[in-house]
């Protein structure tokens, strides 16, 4: 028993060697990264975990050899994770799992240059860069997920502007997807102390009664599934399309199910969830 | 077996310390896709940019090239090359319906020293020289105010005498001809008086800083239509050429007579259209009253008229 896990141990520390010599090789011919870049560094302390637990169940050693054994992996641990913290000094990576743990929200930060990049994972480990964001990062930044798959990346810029990037994760039911996310909830929309009001001029968000409008050049998407309304070069509200959300092809017939609300500040506030009230 | 593991461990551990090393070294991130893609486009530019240079050659040594949208010209057969200061496509302002790939001919003077380019811009005619083989540059203004031009010629029949001569403004087979002279190598231009015709100019040049000849006709020619001055321009006469009747009709279009001993010499071409033995045989005439009237001498085949 003891020797076919020193086996197992061996051959999965192997298996986890030839994947990281492969990304070492191989990520910048295929534009690839760990979703994380602290994995690189996880992964290469379960080698060396997984490596001297097998050879220890393997062999025995002279006591000598043991502590010299030891120290070395406590070594190579330390090594990592000190290496792990300075490497995140230098690259910040923002990861978020979706509630549903289907979807993971990766961005990635040069600190020296405050330059940011959203990534698409593959596999959960893998991440490819999808696309620059348009502002750099400052100090404050928070991943809300507004419903399963989309996720609201809210960032204050050096010059202390508030902005917000959406990462949306595929289209709903088999590609009949909502293209233009503005016009698909046209009509009125009604939650706790909100309204969202769209016309044919633009969306008027209302919060305790005071209005606040946005014509269509304020209206920025992202993806299939989300809208973010800008003013002043800031970013206002998020407006996501939920998972329950439906839009029939013949106008006549008014959507179904909800949308959420999501208030871009860096104060803790909650998506809200409204519900279509009527075509007016 | 046990010394095959604690060896593939070894060799592990170390190559992951090496990945460790580099991984470690240069912490960056991946650029998304279309930035790279501009990225290689931008390389593939500088890479074409760094490209040698394909010499146009103009005489021994000295060559010019038009890569990359600029002109750049050398003097010790491509060794060294120099950027001439003046946009690319101020040199075939105007009407003109090449490639680019050439610099129009008769509008740049390159010789072992010199470097002079005729250009224009908006309704400036320039002159771009260098005395020193691209060293300095000095710009000079042949004129303020010309139309597009479709003919274009320099030339400088020593340090300080020079000539252009633009034509524009056409409209169907009419158009404006001018020529203009310095006698400071340049620096100031004057307008000559206008000839008083308006068809479409060939060719023109001076033989010396007095005597002068413009050459009409480039469509359908069916005599040569030479104006002469001898005064530098203040006045123009119609030449007198005497075509014997067997060359009538044959030899239509005047190039810029040129000085020979005690007369000047002049050949005549076919024009376009000229069916003449092959097309390419000139008439030579002779003038010994400084291009007023020409007689016929002889015919010049195409070997002989280098």
């Amino acid at each position: 028993m003891k020797r076919i896990s020193g086996y197992a141990l061996f051959f999965v520390s192997l298996g986890l060697f030839l994947l990281q010599m492969g990304y070492m090789i191989f990520h910048d011919s295929f534009n690839v990264e760990y979703s994380d870049n602290r994995l690189f560094f996880v992964i290469n302390m379960l080698i060396v975990l997984c490596l001297s637990f097998a050879l220890s169940l393997l062999f025995t050693f002279s006591k000598r050899w043991k502590v010299m054994g030891v120290s070395g992996v406590v070594a190579f641990l330390l090594l990592n994770i000190i290496f792990g913290i300075i490497h995140h000094g230098k690259i910040r990576n923002v990861v978020s799992v979706s509630p549903d743990f289907k979807h993971l929200f990766v961005m990635k930060e040069k600190t020296q240059t405050n330059e940011a990049i959203y990534y698409r994972t593959y596999f959960g480990i893998l991440a490819q860069p999808k696309e620059r964001l348009p502002y750099q990062i400052g100090d404050e930044y928070k991943v809300e997920w507004l419903v399963n798959d989309v996720a609201a990346f809210t960032y204050n810029s050096p010059d202390n502007k508030i902005h917000q990037y959406v990462g949306t994760y595929g289209d709903r039911g088999g590609g009949g997807s909502y293209y233009y996310v503005g016009p698909s909830i046209h009509g009125k929309w009604r939650g706790e102390n909100v309204t969202v009001t769209t016309t044919a001029e633009g969306i008027t968000v209302q919060e305790d009664g005071e209005p606040q409008s946005f014509d269509w050049d304020h209206v920025v998407q992202f993806g299939t599934l989300a809208i973010v309304l800008v003013n002043n070069n800031q970013a206002q509200w998020t407006i996501a399309l939920n998972e329950n959300f439906l839009i029939e092809s013949q106008e006549t017939i008014p959507p179904t199910g909800e949308i959420t609300l999501y208030k871009a500040t860096m104060t803790d506030r909650k998506p809200m969830r409204l519900e279509y009230h009527d075509g007016d | 077996m046990k010394k095959i593991i604690i060896s593939i461990s070894v060799l592990m551990i170390l190559s992951l310390l090496t990945a460790m090393g580099f991984y470690h070294a240069e912490p960056k991130l991946t650029e998304p896709p279309w930035e790279q893609k501009l990225e290689k486009a931008k390389e593939k530019k500088e890479n074409q940019e760094s490209e040698p240079l394909v010499p146009i050659y103009v005489k021994d040594n000295v060559a010019y090239s038009l890569q990359n949208m600029e002109l750049s010209v050398t003097f010790d057969n491509g060794r060294k090359w120099v950027q001439v200061p003046v946009e690319q496509d101020s040199l075939f302002a105007g009407e003109y319906n090449g490639n680019k790939q050439e610099l129009i001919d008769q509008s740049y003077i390159l010789t072992e020293k010199h470097a002079v380019f005729l250009y224009q811009v908006d309704s400036r005619i320039k002159l771009l020289s260098s005395p020193d083989q691209g060293k300095t540059w000095q710009e000079y203004i042949v004129t303020d105010h010309f139309s597009p031009i479709r003919f274009r010629k320099v030339t400088f029949l020593n340090e300080n005498f020079g000539y252009v001569i633009v034509s524009g403004d056409r409209t169907m087979s009419q158009e404006w001809t001018s020529v203009f002279i310095t006698k400071d190598g340049g620096e100031t231009w004057s307008e000559t008086n206008h000839s008083g015709v308006t068809r479409l100019i060939g060719d023109g040049g001076f033989v010396d800083e007095s005597t002068g000849f413009l050459s009409f006709g480039t469509i359908n020619p069916t005599e040569p239509d030479l104006y002469v001055t001898q005064d530098a321009g203040d006045s123009w006469k119609k030449a007198d050429i005497l075509i014997p009747e067997k060359y009538q009709e044959i030899f239509v279009m005047a190039e810029t007579p040129l000085k020979e001993e005690d007369h000047l010499a002049m050949l005549i071409n076919q024009g376009p259209n000229g069916d003449y033995e092959g097309g390419k045989v000139k008439g030579k005439f002779l003038s010994k009253d400084h291009g007023l009237t020409w007689k016929f001498l002889m015919e010049v085949h195409p070997n002989e008229t280098n």
